[in-house]
C-alpha cells in the first residue's frame, strides 16, 4: 500500500505540485522559445518526454553499475551530460529520417533540449531521491509529461495573446514572462492541496 | 586508493564511453542520414547562416533549397557576402548573383500635400491608416507617423519635420525588408544600390487630380520619358518606371521634371 502511495505521489508531484517548469523554474529556455504555436509545442513536448525517459534510464543504469562500484560518483555530471547530448543527436538523426516535417518545424529547438536543465535535473533526481528502476522510469516520464502540460497551457494562452492589443513595451517576451509567472502562481496553489 | 584507481580508471571509463557513443552516432549518421542534393548542402555552406528570415524563408536551409529549385532570388539575402553570392550563382547556374539593393520611399509630398484631418491619437501610420484611409488627401501619401522608422533596426529611416515624409539613409540601409512590410500604404520598395534615380511619388491618378492635392506629386506629363536618350524611362499607368539596366545616370529626366519628383541618390 505504501508503495502505491509512493507511486501516486511521484506521478502527481511530477505533473502538478513540482512541475519542472512552473514550480521548479527549470527548462525555461525551450519553454519560452517553442510555446508560440500549439503544433511546435506538442512536438517539442513529445521529444522531451522521449529524451528524458531514455536518458534517465541509461544514466541511472550507468551510474549504478559503473560509477558507484568504482566510487566515481563525482563524475556524474560529466557523464550525464555526455549521455544526454548524444541522446539528442540520436533523436535529431531519427527525426530527420523518419518525420521530416516535424524536424523542419522545430529543427532549431532540438539542440535546446540538450542544454535544457530539465534532463540533467531529472537524471540527478533519481540518484538524490534513491528511487528504484520502476520509480525512476515513472518519475522521468511524468516530468516530461509535466513539461508538455506546461507547454500546452502556455502556447494556448500565447496564441490568444498574439491577437490582443498589448501595450508596446510589453510585446513579445515581457508579456510571455508575465503569463508564465501567473500560471506558475496557479500551480503553486495546487501544491497546497492535500491528498492523503 | 592507488594511482590507478584515482586517476587512470576514471579517465579510461570516460574515454571508453565517449568512443562508444561517438562510433554509435557515426554509424547511425551513415545509415539513417537523408541524402539531399549535394548542391543544396554546398549552397548552405556558402550562405551566411544567420537564419534571420529576411529572405522570407524559415531559415537558411529552406532558402538554400528554394534557390536550388529556382524559386528564390539571391538578392533577397543580405547577410551573405558578395563573393559567396557569386560562388552560389556559379554553383547553381543562376543568371545573376543578386543585386545589392536599398529601400526607398516613393513619396515626397509630406508638407506639400494637403491633409484630410489632423491626427491626434494613439499609435502611428498603421493606426491613422484605419481612420478614413490616412491623414493625407492623397491615398498613397506618406503620413510621417513613423511606422517604418520604428521597424528599422539600423536606424536608417529619418523623419524630417521640415519635409514631412520619411527618408531612407542609403549608407545605413541593409535592405532587410522590415520597412517594406511595415508601411501600411506600401510606399517603400527595393531598388538597386547602383541606381541613381528613383520616382518619389506613388500616385497614378491624372495630373489634374494630383496637382489639386499635392504640390510635389507626379502629374504624368511624360517629359522624363521624352528626355531619356537611352529608352530607360517609360510611363506605365501614369507613373514613370525606370529600367535600371539601361539607365546611364545622365540625370536628364530629373532635370527636366517640372514637379522635381524624380529624386537622385
Amino acid at each position: 500500500m505504501d508503495y502505491i502511495k509512493e507511486i501516486i505521489t511521484i506521478v502527481l508531484a511530477a505533473l502538478f505540485t513540482n512541475n519542472i517548469v512552473l514550480n521548479r523554474s527549470l527548462g525555461i529556455c525551450p519553454f519560452l522559445g517553442v510555446s508560440k504555436k500549439l503544433n511546435s509545442a506538442l512536438g517539442m513536448g513529445f521529444a522531451v518526454i522521449f529524451v528524458v525517459t531514455l536518458s534517465t534510464l541509461i544514466t541511472y543504469i550507468l551510474y549504478l553499475y559503473l560509477l558507484v562500484p568504482f566510487q566515481l560518483e563525482y563524475l556524474q555530471i560529466i557523464m550525464f551530460i555526455l549521455i544526454i547530448a548524444s541522446m539528442v543527436q540520436v533523436i535529431e538523426i531519427v527525426f530527420k529520417r523518419f518525420v521530416p516535417t516535424l524536424y523542419n518545424s522545430m529543427g532549431v529547438y532540438l539542440p535546446l533540449i540538450t542544454t535544457n536543465c530539465v534532463i540533467l535535473a531529472t537524471a540527478q533526481d533519481s540518484i538524490g531521491w534513491g528511487y528504484d528502476l520502476f520509480q525512476v522510469l515513472l518519475n522521468s516520464f511524468f516530468i516530461g509529461a509535466g513539461f508538455l502540460l506546461a507547454l500546452i497551457l502556455m502556447s494556448g494562452v500565447r496564441e490568444r495573446i498574439e491577437k490582443s492589443d498589448i501595450p508596446k513595451p510589453f510585446r513579445g517576451f515581457p508579456i510571455a514572462l508575465l503569463t508564465a509567472g501567473l500560471i506558475s502562481m496557479a500551480f503553486i496553489a495546487i501544491g497546497t492541496l492535500v491528498f492523503f | 586508493m592507488d594511482i590507478f584507481m584515482i586517476f587512470i580508471l576514471p579517465a579510461v571509463i570516460m574515454l571508453a564511453l565517449a568512443l562508444l557513443i561517438g562510433l554509435g552516432l557515426s554509424y547511425m549518421d551513415m545509415k539513417l542520414t537523408v541524402v539531399r542534393d549535394p548542391k543544396i548542402e554546398e549552397t548552405l555552406k556558402l550562405l551566411s547562416g544567420a537564419n534571420c528570415g529576411g529572405c522570407g524563408y524559415p531559415g537558411c536551409s529552406a532558402y538554400a533549397q528554394a534557390l536550388a529549385e529556382g524559386k528564390a532570388d539571391l538578392s533577397a539575402c543580405n547577410p551573405t557576402s558578395k563573393a559567396n553570392k557569386d560562388s552560389i550563382a556559379v554553383l547553381l547556374g543562376l543568371a545573376s548573383s543578386g543585386e545589392e539593393t536599398v529601400a526607398v520611399v516613393h513619396c515626397s509630398g509630406g508638407n506639400k500635400c494637403k491633409d484630410k484631418y489632423q491626427y491626434q491619437g494613439y499609435g502611428d501610420c498603421k493606426s491613422a491608416q484605419l481612420l478614413a484611409d490616412g491623414v493625407k488627401a492623397c491615398a498613397v501619401g506618406c503620413m510621417e507617423l513613423g511606422t517604418c522608422a520604428s521597424s528599422c533596426k539600423y536606424n536608417a529611416i529619418s523623419l524630417k519635420q521640415t519635409d514631412g515624409y520619411a527618408f531612407v539613409d542609403h549608407d545605413k540601409c541593409t535592405s532587410c525588408g522590415a520597412c517594406l512590410s511595415a508601411c501600411p500604404k506600401k510606399l517603400l520598395s527595393r531598388i538597386p544600390k547602383s541606381a541613381k534615380v528613383y520616382l518619389a511619388c506613388s500616385n497614378s491618378c491624372s495630373g489634374k487630380d494630383v496637382a489639386a492635392i499635392c504640390k510635389a506629386g507626379c502629374i504624368s506629363c511624360g517629359k522624363c520619358e521624352k528626355s531619356c536618350n537611352f529608352d530607360a524611362v517609360k510611363l506605365v499607368a501614369g507613373l514613370p518606371v525606370f529600367d535600371y539596366t539601361k539607365c546611364t545616370a545622365c540625370m536628364a529626366c530629373a532635370k527636366v521634371c517640372p514637379r522635381r519628383v524624380i529624386f537622385t541618390k
